[in-house]
């Protein structure tokens, strides 16, 4: 089965794309390839300039650590941590001490203050969230995936964590991957790419809005449906 | 890693299992540790005043009854120029021989320590003993006795009812050396068939190491020598304690009725003699003249220097004198003087105390590479959570490690203290039980709590290394796979490991028949071993059939359907149910199994061997005095000990005096490279050589008996064949051939019970605690699983129907695939044995402790699994 067909995609320094396309399309597979967790069978992946390719397992980590951040549906928090732990798991892991303040600084961006000793089950859906995105970011990554960050949170926990991830992009020039199927997050990014059956069939500006952007994924669905 | 603290602080429950089984394996192997290195041999209380002792050179063949005697003319020589050396205040050689005092006709006191009861007068300032009435023996048939025991003696007698003389060293011919470490597990196996009795009847009696040819006529041995038998062959059996009982209670009271009639009744290895007391000393033991303690003695094997000045001098000055004629001995060399009896009992202990700590540490290994891997299991997501934000491979397996090795740590810390803690409250029962000398106490040992808590580390560490693996082969994306379907229970390595285990276990059994006699029983054993542990390691693939079948009458109810189904989708969790079952079932009927077919087998055997009749045996003796035997109108068949030298090859014998030729066993004549005709020199207990021709090889070794009566006055004979009515003499008893040797034969059970009883108990305590905390695992993680249940419909009490009904059915697989593994093997055991003995023989197998451990293990499971649903009822609702 081919999950990904022919895909070239490229995504600017400091731009915000989503990805969006019904369920199997292969948007998923599309960021865990270019986020290099999944490997591919043909064709390459780039990130930040290096090859993915031949990377062994350890190395392909080591970038991954380095170069990437990941913001899951589903948080993925590590429930022993405290929200600080969890923040400076990544760069503790790359064997490095985070800067005094860095963790508490980053907490504090996504809204956080004083909770940096709560674990994650003394938080809510949406702080938790912002813990995983205060993870992703502290490592200062070329990039950040996002897999359907808003879909298991309630409205204005989403527009919260949207918000934050646009502050991101603004303000630090963050470049910005995010799978979704709500139009109203995707009308959130620069660029909105729209993928069927393992191909981007087609794209538009976020600014376009929710509503163009929401016609063209069931003008999707049709044609994929009908063909 | 930081990281690692926090994981087990949060999830404490899923490090239970290693905390358990790395805690009582550390406290097992602490505790056993500091009663082993607390059992260090110590020279007899009666050469307390004599810092330096010299004793003959060492021939070399490993065992201590070979060590050579002086005649009484070379001791009484080196003794003279020793004691000229400066410093040297006297140089005592210190003859002993058998005394046992009668009292109305019996025998009293221990039988061993008897053999060196008989002393020389001048040897009590060896001791320090003094005068305390009358004056010193002079005559012939005029004897000092001793008024005190051993200080050493009366605390025990204190701590345990069977205080064991200090002074039991070897008699000649009568001591049974256990020297060398043989398998304890090949031991047990090979125990009951280890001619029990045998001894008594051709006197060839093996040693350890040399295996059962050597003993020429022992051809129903199954194993190598061993220490079971060794023990009540050393007279350290309950009867003899009874009876030692009986003279220790009485010992105080005697001695002065003794004194006050002005004679005792005593025997000795000629027969009972009644000597005139002179006088009374503040020792133990019968001190005669020396001039008439050399003429009973086998010889001297110690010469005591009793010191004025610095010992360490006259120990440079003794040995130079001394040059090669002998070996000084000062410090802690003189605690090689123990006497054997008493070092084979610290041996026999040490055995149980090794077999307890290999199995205490395998099981650990055993119970946290399973308690790790499913919890590794479980951890899936969360461990793909770490590798998705950034940790490797090399980290995800070090926290593993890191993780195990704080638990152990702690387990450790904790449960070298508590072991060492029980040690003392165990050395009053291994006392009783004949698995040290009396006298023993527990020391302090660092050594024993520092080992045992890096043993545990060790050991966890091991254990976690497979699970370790596999989790660093867990994929970052696993952690957004929200499914927990059971991954593959079966990976390559264990597939090709557990194939490889039961061809190798299989090809072993099927060669049994054609490996030589002595090492069948191991081999049986081997194989079995083998075929456990690769029916563990395909348990996961031998269980779906099993199930299948099991489950079959139950198929169309809602809990039949749910159970089959449930074991079924997790194959992995049922297989670590069933393996610890399977293990210490199959252990269970392997071992006991064995042991009591080749018990059947061997009193088969032992009974074919004598004809109906009856026996003369000692009774509370170590062996039956001339004047016993010829009452009978027999001829007495000394035991004695021989060292023979061929060429530039020596080897110590067991020999009984007969005929009028020496005679060679066959494993000797072989080892020396004699042949008939041949000229060897022989070497008797009392130091003196001889050249002899060798008139023949035959079964056994024999000397001729005017011989033994020369060179070892202090022999006695194992035991005779009666052939009419036996005549009453002290000592000694007429019994049937078959009660003797089924006597003999429940002494040794007794040991090999307890033996048995402490494996089985040990690997079935890992195993409660392995079942216990898999389903206490498993069955929490399936939280989400039985809330769906019960939103379907069930009450709580069908999920506990079903959880309980899965446990019972993993034990169920486990018990089965064990037993029948175990009883393949013991198929081919007993096929050796029968082909051994040449007879059929049936197969016994151990229904009753089967169903014990059997019980235990489908008891623990229900409640284990019950647990967390009881408990989970609760927050539900």
């Amino acid at each position: 089965m081919t999950a990904l067909d022919r895909v070239d995609a490229r995504f600017e320094p400091g731009t915000f794309t989503a990805v969006m396309g019904p369920s199997g399309s292969g948007k998923s597979t599309l960021l865990h390839c270019a986020a290099g967790l999944d490997r591919l069978s043909g064709g390459e992946v780039v990130i930040d300039g290096v090859p993915v390719g031949g990377l062994t397992e350890r190395a392909l980590t080591r970038l991954r650590r380095a170069r990437v951040g990941f913001v899951f549906q589903s948080f993925n928090l590590v429930p022993a941590l405290t929200a600080a732990q969890n923040v400076a798991l990544p760069l503790r892991l790359a064997g490095r001490r985070p800067e005094p303040g860095a963790v508490t600084t980053v907490l504090a961006e996504v809204g956080l203050a004083g909770r940096e000793e709560h674990r994650p089950s003394e938080l809510s859906g949406g702080q938790q969230q912002r813990v995983a995105i205060a993870r992703a970011l502290v490592s200062r990554p070329a990039v950040l995936f996002a897999d359907e960050p808003t879909g298991a949170l309630d409205a204005a926990s989403g527009t919260a964590v949207l918000r934050l991830l646009r502050e991101a992009v603004d303000r630090h020039r963050q470049t910005i991957v995010m799978v979704t199927h709500d139009p109203l997050a995707a009308a959130t990014a620069d660029r909105v790419l729209f993928l069927a059956d393992g191909r981007v069939f087609d794209e538009l500006p976020g600014a376009a809005g929710a509503e163009r952007i929401a016609l063209h994924i069931a003008h999707a669905q049709h044609t994929v449906v009908t063909r | 890693m930081s990281a690692a603290w926090a994981m087990v602080r949060h999830r404490f429950a899923s490090f239970a299992g290693t905390f358990v089984a790395v805690f009582l394996g550390v406290a097992v192997v602490a505790g056993s540790a500091a009663l082993h290195l607390s059992s260090q041999p110590q020279a007899p209380a009666r050469y307390d005043l004599a810092p330096v002792l010299i004793t003959p050179p060492d021939p070399g063949t490993g065992d201590d009854r070979d060590r050579r005697s002086w005649t009484p003319a070379q001791a009484t020589a080196l003794a003279t120029r020793l004691a000229e050396l400066e410093g040297v205040t006297a140089a005592v050689p210190d003859p002993w021989f058998y005394v046992q005092r009668l009292e109305s006709g019996r025998p009293t006191g221990d039988a061993q320590a008897a053999l060196l009861d008989g002393h020389a007068w001048s040897s009590a300032a060896l001791g320090g003993y003094r005068l305390t009435d009358g004056r010193a023996p002079t005559a012939p048939g005029e004897v000092v006795i001793g008024t005190g025991k051993d200080p050493r003696e009366i605390t025990t007698a204190i701590a345990a009812p069977d205080g064991k003389g200090s002074g039991s060293t070897t008699g000649p011919g009568q001591e049974r050396a256990g020297g060398s470490t043989t398998d304890p597990g090949q031991e047990r196996a090979g125990g009951r068939t280890t001619g029990s009795g045998q001894e008594q009847a051709d006197g060839s009696t093996t040693g350890p190491g040399q295996g059962r040819a050597d003993g020429g006529t022992n051809s129903a041995q199954a194993g190598n020598g061993d220490a079971t038998t060794g023990a009540s062959r050393s007279g350290d059996t309950p009867e003899a304690r009874r009876s030692e009982n009986g003279g220790s209670t009485s010992v105080r009271g005697e001695w002065q009725a003794a004194v006050a009639a002005g004679s005792v009744t005593v025997l000795t290895s000629a027969g009972p003699e009644e000597w005139r007391v002179t006088g009374t000393v503040d020792g133990p033991g019968f001190y005669v003249a020396d001039r008439e303690a050399a003429r009973r003695a086998s010889g001297v094997r110690v010469i005591g220097l009793t010191v004025s000045g610095d010992p360490q001098r006259v120990t440079d000055a003794a040995a130079a004198v001394v040059a090669a004629e002998g070996v000084v001995r000062a410090g802690a060399e003189r605690d090689a003087l123990e006497p054997n009896s008493v070092t084979r009992i610290r041996w026999i202990g040490a055995q149980l105390l090794i077999a307890l700590v290999t199995l205490g540490a395998f099981a650990t290994v055993f119970v946290v590479s399973s308690t790790c891997a499913l919890s590794a299991a479980q951890r899936r997501r969360e461990l793909g959570l770490l590798r998705a934000v950034g940790a490797t491979p090399g980290q995800v397996r070090r926290m593993m490690y890191a993780e195990t090795a704080l638990i152990a740590l702690i387990a450790g810390l904790l449960g070298a203290p508590a072991g060492m803690t029980a040690a003392p409250l165990l050395a009053g029962p291994m006392v009783s039980n004949g698995l040290e000398p009396a006298g023993f106490t527990v020391t302090w040992q660092p050594a024993a709590l520092g080992g045992a808590v890096l043993l545990g580390l060790i050991v966890a560490l091991g254990g976690v290394t497979a699970a370790a693996r596999r989790a660093s082969r867990i994929a970052p994306l696993d952690a957004l796979r929200e499914a927990s379907a059971d991954p593959r229970s079966m990976t390559p390595t264990r597939w090709v490991v557990g194939v490889l285990c039961g061809i190798g276990g299989g090809v072993l059994l099927a060669a049994m028949p054609s490996l030589p006699l002595e090492t069948r029983s191991s081999a049986g054993l081997g194989a079995a071993m083998l075929l456990l542990s690769g029916a563990a390691l395909l348990s996961p693939v031998l269980i779906v059939p099993l199930v299948r079948v099991v489950a079959r009458p139950w198929r169309d109810t809602a809990t039949g359907m749910l159970v089959r189904e449930g074991t079924l989708t997790g194959v992995r969790r049922v297989a670590s149910t069933a393996a610890p079952v399977l293990a210490t079932v199959g252990l269970t009927v392997l071992l006991a199994g064995t042991v009591a077919t080749i018990e059947v087998a061997a009193g088969i055997d032992e009974t074919a061997r004598y004809p109906a009749g009856n026996v003369l045996v000692p009774d509370g003796t170590p062996g039956l005095s001339a004047a016993a035997v010829t009452a009978q109108g027999a001829e007495p068949a000394f035991t004695t000990r021989l060292l023979i030298t061929h060429g530039d090859m020596t080897a110590g014998r067991d020999a009984t005096g007969r005929g009028d030729s020496l005679v060679l066993d066959r494993l000797s004549a072989a080892e020396l490279g004699v042949r008939a005709g041949d000229g060897v020199t022989v070497r008797f207990a009392d130091g003196a050589e001889a050249r002899l021709p060798v008139q023949a090889v035959a079964d056994e070794t024999s000397v001729p008996q005017e011989l033994v009566r020369r060179h070892d006055p202090d022999a006695l004979t194992s035991m005779i064949m009666l052939d009419r009515e036996a005549v009453p003499v002290p000592g000694a008893q007429s019994v049937a051939i078959h009660e003797f040797v089924m006597a003999e034969i429940d002494e040794e059970g007794r040991l090999i019970d307890l033996f048995l009883l402490a494996l089985i108990g040990l690997s079935a305590g890992y195993t409660a605690i392995a079942v216990g905390n898999t389903l206490l695992m498993a069955t929490a993680a399936r939280h989400g699983e039985f809330r769906a249940l019960r939103l379907a419909g069930a009450g709580t009490g069908q999920v506990l129907r079903v959880v309980a009904a899965e446990a019972l059915l993993a034990v169920a697989a486990g018990a089965v695939l064990g037993g029948l593994v175990a009883v393949v093997s013991l198929a081919g055991v007993r096929a050796a044995v029968e082909d051994e003995i040449g007879r059929d023989i049936d197969l016994v197998l151990p229904w009753g402790a089967t169903a014990a451990v059997t019980t235990a293990c489908a008891a623990l499971a229900v409640l284990a699994a019950a647990f967390p649903i009881l408990r989970g009822r609760r927050s539900d609702s």
